[in-house]
């Protein structure tokens, strides 16, 4: 038997193009690896290991909502093209963590069918090119499963006489031209037609024709006719003889994979791809991977984006999660811009390269609510919009108030006018006339209702302190600020215990516990380190903390259990930190 | 008033539970304890039904066994646009019939080794998977290049019929009974539009789709 590839290695097709239909997900086995393969809502054909991370239940059984995968058996979410988990309705406020990700395999679609590799595909020149199919149009043939080794399969087929689909009646005598152990070429001249086998277990194959050029289309049906009662009838032959064969063969185990490439976030190059003016002194950037995909997107996550002279900007992505192609932001040009924005506006070109971080998310949304009320105040649409089409894409009933000067301030119209009438747009109102409208969208705390606020400072407060007057409970009510502006305080020396790392440190006056902490050897994350965005909070074993973050909430600063390291501080003389 | 004499986890009744949601019909569940209390052997459920099975349908005093037969007589009785049952046209009405026929074959092989995996009943499973197998690929042919030829049920209406409805529960459990649909992708799709009716409801084992997700196109 030529076999150039051995079973396992190499690109195997595993579906047709036309089985991958929208919203459905299909079932597939390549060398007894199962495979759940679905075409998200842009076209992009993604093929993983077949298990929920969660409970192994197969994910083939699951919704495919159009952009995520969602299991059937608890919910767990997962995004088109990076499998990473974006939602788990068990801990609905909490954000998955951005390792949490499924095995993914490249996928190519050739001659209308969906091919992979298990084996590590980099450098990997993709299906095998099948000359005859190269030149025009194909058509794939029913695929015939059939009880027998891929090899044996075409061994059998290569000596027989097959339609031949230049013919209505003819055939084309054999033997015929094996490619390799998994391919094999019948017919000459005009049309061909290619067999591809797919290996799924050690006696079994799927075996997937291919006809090129592809017929008339009044031809189509016939052909396929044609080619499946000849495929049927020797299917059954071919298992009736194998049922007889002794000293059935061991299944080679597959390689394993190298685990996808589950990005921890830490720094991803990316060129920019687009950029424009999508409102008044606002800049829409759109972000590509330099190389591979981008991480797994969370709507409310928000990206730190390293700018020249070590500025480091955060912002939210516009992005749903699954359609992460590229990343969308929007930068609003800050009169007082302390260089990034600025920067952005007048200095960043198409085709520049930056290094981003993230995406972190600390403002995860919950999606069991019966409804959610989004209320943006300007710039502060990015994060809000990113929820806005999640939801909307989950048929979730939300609205999106959207507060800002004038239509000519409404950033991403285009995106906004695909949400309908959910986007209600307030423009012009003076800051009275804002409490009074917010007054009017938070009159009711319903039961299983949330709010999402994201805006400037005074905007945010005002909606909070609405939302606390009307009998929001605080666990409904989630915020996100854009800069700390409050006031802050660090003359105060105290001392941290680490107590996992067993390290006490003095934090003196003028510094930060992240930074303290840091430079101790203690690796902790963060990201605007003005106490914003919460990335850098751990948690507080014992001790009264000085709050000076926007970050947590007052229920959140009552208990004291969290602090916010880089800005909050030790209200006593010492904190004992879970660190 | 209907009343279904009903376990959960059978298929034959979740059949008439499923037309019944489709049609809006009301009823009642007159439990029996299948499994583990073989109610429907008691000398009591033998009035009901001498031969001893469920379902059995009881409206207003007409009493109907045997699963095709009550999908029958529900169908040609509650739904007006006879569509379900389609008794005006001979030759659909023919397909419709030997499609349910079809349906015995399912439960008869597949739905029969469920049983023997999930309750220990004392068949030939290998037999039970292998006649299973051999109706799935007829079944996964006739749907594929229904497909092609712009039919997306059993029978060439444009309207499902009950003979979907019979077939979809053997065919959607059938992992139950140890027989995968790996090789059947025309027969996945047509379950993803059956599951996809206004109005349809699961069982345990078998999901409604996600309240708001879009129906599988193609």
């Amino acid at each position: 038997m030529a076999s150039s590839r051995p079973e396992g290695q190499g690109w195997f097709p595993v579906a047709a193009s036309d089985d991958a239909v929208a919203h459905h997900v299909v079932e597939a086995v390549l060398a007894e690896r199962e495979l759940a393969v679905w075409r998200d809502d842009d076209g992009w054909v993604n093929v993983w290991e077949n298990r929920c991370l969660h409970r192994g239940v197969r994910l083939s059984i699951g919704h495919n909502e159009g952009m995520e995968l969602v299991c059937q058996y608890h919910g767990w979410r997962y995004a088109s093209r990076t499998a990473g988990c974006t939602y788990i309705p068990a801990h609905p406020a909490d954000a998955p963590a951005r390792t949490m990700c499924n095995r993914t395999y490249p996928a190519i679609e050739r001659y209308g069918l969906i091919w992979t590799t298990l084996a590590d595909a980099t450098g990997s020149d993709g299906p095998p090119s099948s000359a005859p199919l190269e030149s025009g149009s194909t058509l794939p043939l029913r695929a015939m499963a059939v009880n027998v080794p891929a090899g044996r399969a075409l061994d059998s087929l290569a000596g027989l006489d097959l339609p031949d689909p230049n013919s209505p009646d003819g055939t084309t005598g054999g033997p015929h031209r094996r490619i390799d152990g998994f391919t094999l070429v019948a017919g000459s001249g005009e049309g061909v037609v290619v067999f591809f086998a797919q290996p799924v277990a050690a006696e079994r194959c799927v075996v997937r024709g291919v006809v090129g050029p592809a017929p008339d289309e009044g031809a189509t049906l016939a052909l396929l006719r044609r080619f499946n009662r000849f495929l049927t009838e020797w299917r059954d032959e071919v298992e009736a003889q194998a049922e007889f064969r002794p000293g059935k063969r061991a299944t080679p185990p597959p390689p394993t994979p190298a685990i996808a490439a589950c990005s921890d976030g830490t720094r991803t190059r990316v060129r920019v791809s687009r950029r424009w003016l999508t409102a008044r002194d606002v800049v829409a950037v759109e972000l590509e991977a330099v190389d591979g995909v981008l991480p797994t997107v969370q709507p409310g996550a928000h990206i730190d984006v390293h700018l020249p002279g070590g500025l480091v900007r955060q912002y939210s992505l516009v992005n749903e999660p699954g359609r992460q192609d590229v990343y969308l932001i929007g930068v609003k040009l800050e009169p007082e811009s302390r260089g990034g924005s600025r920067w952005i506006h007048q200095s960043l070109s198409v085709g520049d390269v930056l290094t981003i971080g993230g995406p972190h998310n600390n403002f995860a949304l919950r999606r069991d609510a019966q409804l959610t009320l989004l209320i943006a105040g300007g710039i502060g649409i990015t994060p809000l919009l990113s929820m806005a089409r999640s939801l909307h894409r989950s048929g979730i009933d939300f609205r999106l108030h959207h507060f800002a000067r004038s239509p000519e301030h409404l950033a991403f119209t285009d995106l906004l006018a695909g949400l309908g009438e959910h986007h209600r747009p307030h423009l012009g109102l003076d800051p009275a006339a804002t409490t009074v409208e917010l007054e009017s969208i938070l009159a009711e705390p319903g039961a299983g209702h949330q709010v999402y606020i994201c805006g400037p400072g005074p905007m945010a407060d005002a909606a909070r302190r609405v939302a606390a007057e009307k009998g929001w409970p605080e666990e409904s009510v989630h915020f996100e600020y854009f800069a700390n502006t409050r006031p802050r305080d660090d003359r105060h020396p105290f001392t941290v215990e680490l107590a996992r790392s067993a390290l006490t440190l003095e934090v003196p006056a003028g510094r930060s516990i992240l930074e303290v902490v840091r430079e101790n050897g203690v690796q902790l994350e963060s990201s605007c380190e003005q106490g914003a965005c919460g990335t850098c909070t751990v948690g507080v074993i014992e001790g009264v903390v000085d709050h000076q973050d926007v970050h947590l909430s007052e229920r959140e600063r009552a208990e004291g259990r969290r602090v916010v390291t880089c800005v909050s501080r030790a209200a006593g003389d010492r904190l004992v930190l879970d660190l | 008033m209907i009343r279904l004499y009903d376990w959960e986890l059978s298929v034959n009744c979740y059949k008439q539970r499923l037309l019944m949601a489709l049609l809006e019909v009301p009823y009642e569940i007159v439990p029996v304890d299948f499994f583990p209390g073989w109610e429907h052997k008691s000398p009591e459920f033998g009035r009901i039904n001498p031969l001893g099975h469920i379902p059995v349908l009881d409206d207003d005093g007409f009493i109907v066994r045997d699963a095709n037969a009550i999908l029958v007589y529900l169908a040609t009785r509650y739904d007006p646009t006879r569509t379900w049952y389609p008794v005006a046209d001979p030759e659909l009405l023919a397909l419709t019939a030997q499609w349910l026929m079809f349906s015995e074959g399912t439960t008869n092989t597949a739905s029969a080794a469920r049983l023997h995996d999930g309750l220990g009943y004392d068949f030939d499973v290998e037999a039970c998977r292998a006649g299973a197998h051999r109706l799935f690929r007829v079944l996964d042919e006739h749907l594929w290049f229904g497909e092609r030829e712009g039919r997306h049920w059993v029978c060439p209406s444009p309207h499902p019929t009950i003979a979907d409805l019979a077939i979809f529960p053997d065919v959607a459990l059938s992992e139950e009974g140890g027989i995968s649909r790996v090789d059947y992708p025309a027969v996945r799709r047509w379950m993803d539009r059956v599951r996809h009716l206004p109005g349809f409801v699961g069982m345990p084992g078998i999901s409604p789709p996600l309240a708001t997700s879009p129906p599988s196109v193609g």
